[in-house]
């Protein structure tokens, strides 16, 4: 049961080292077939310093994050979560080479009652910061756990 | 040229357990749920099903080859059903707006179709970008 406890939470930074090869990798399981993703020479053609990711890459920080769970940290129960949605800002380019820094916290944790009964909707907030010091990508994302908060 | 009111439709799939194994990889989202049928019957669903963020992946690039990629400010989705193996997706989008930073608004939209024929909305999109001529190069 999600734990309200938690609104404010804040993950530790980490970092995402920009690879080319997962970016390809993720180009290819999102079947998003633009060259640029693949090709340094598109990419700089379309005016890009080297091969940018794509607009849902961020997800890709999982692979980077602490290895902790949200079950543990915000007390949810996977089995009962359900992807609720997610707005990116792009405020930058990323591109390979780039080295991120994400910061994640809970924004807030809402109880609601939809079709499906009642619900905690968690609202988590990634910001992603380049070498250069720049904002290039804000993150919300909206995770729901069905059924009553405890 | 400037970016047609409504996106041309396009249809990806079917798609597989196989992509969404794919997905889980790439994205670094092992949630069971989307690659374990037991784990998926113990949470009462028929079988495994989709990441969402891979269906938002997929009608991402079609936001970008439609609007162009360099012009995307932002990028919304909202899940609203599951994707099953053996579904195809149908993307489509409209110019709906303009913000009040001048960014033209798009709507977009992912139906499943499962391999019986059934249709439904499986996630909303919203998209804002740069609303100048979308492709310049093919200005030319």
């Amino acid at each position: 049961m999600a734990d309200f406890g938690k609104i404010g939470f804040e993950w530790p930074p980490y970092t995402i080292e920009v690879e080319r090869g997962k970016i390809a990798e993720f180009a290819l399981a999102v079947r998003a077939s633009d060259p640029v993703y693949t090709d340094r020479a598109a990419a700089r053609a379309a005016g890009y310093a080297d091969v940018p990711v794509p607009p849902t890459f961020s997800a890709v920080g999982q692979h980077w994050a602490p290895k902790t769970s949200v079950e543990d940290d915000l007390g949810v129960d996977l089995k009962r979560v359900l992807a609720g949605g997610a707005d990116w800002e792009y405020l930058g380019d990323i591109v390979a080479g780039d080295v991120l820094t994400v910061r994640g916290r809970v924004v807030d944790m809402v109880e609601k009652r939809g079709g499906r009964g009642p619900m905690t909707l968690i609202i988590r907030e990634n910001t992603f910061v380049n070498q250069r010091g720049e904002t290039v990508l804000r993150l919300r994302g909206t995770m729901i756990e069905l059924g009553a908060a405890s | 040229m400037t970016t047609a009111t409504k996106a041309a439709e396009v249809r990806v799939g079917p798609l597989t357990r196989t992509d969404f194994v794919r997905y889980a990889g790439a994205g670094g989202d092992f949630n069971p749920i989307h690659h374990d049928d037991g784990f998926a019957a113990s949470a009462g669903y028929p079988s495994v099903f989709g990441h969402g963020l891979l269906t938002a992946g997929i009608l991402s690039g079609f936001a970008c080859d439609w609007l162009g990629r360099r012009n995307l400010r932002s990028y919304g989705v909202r899940y609203v059903a599951q994707v099953w193996p053996g579904d195809t997706l149908i993307l489509s989008g409209e110019i709906t707006g303009t913000t009040e930073d001048g960014l033209a608004r798009a709507e977009l939209r992912v139906e499943r179709e499962s391999p019986d024929g059934e249709r439904a909305v499986v996630l909303r999109g919203t998209a804002t970008a740069t609303a100048t001529a979308v492709h310049p190069e093919e200005e030319k």
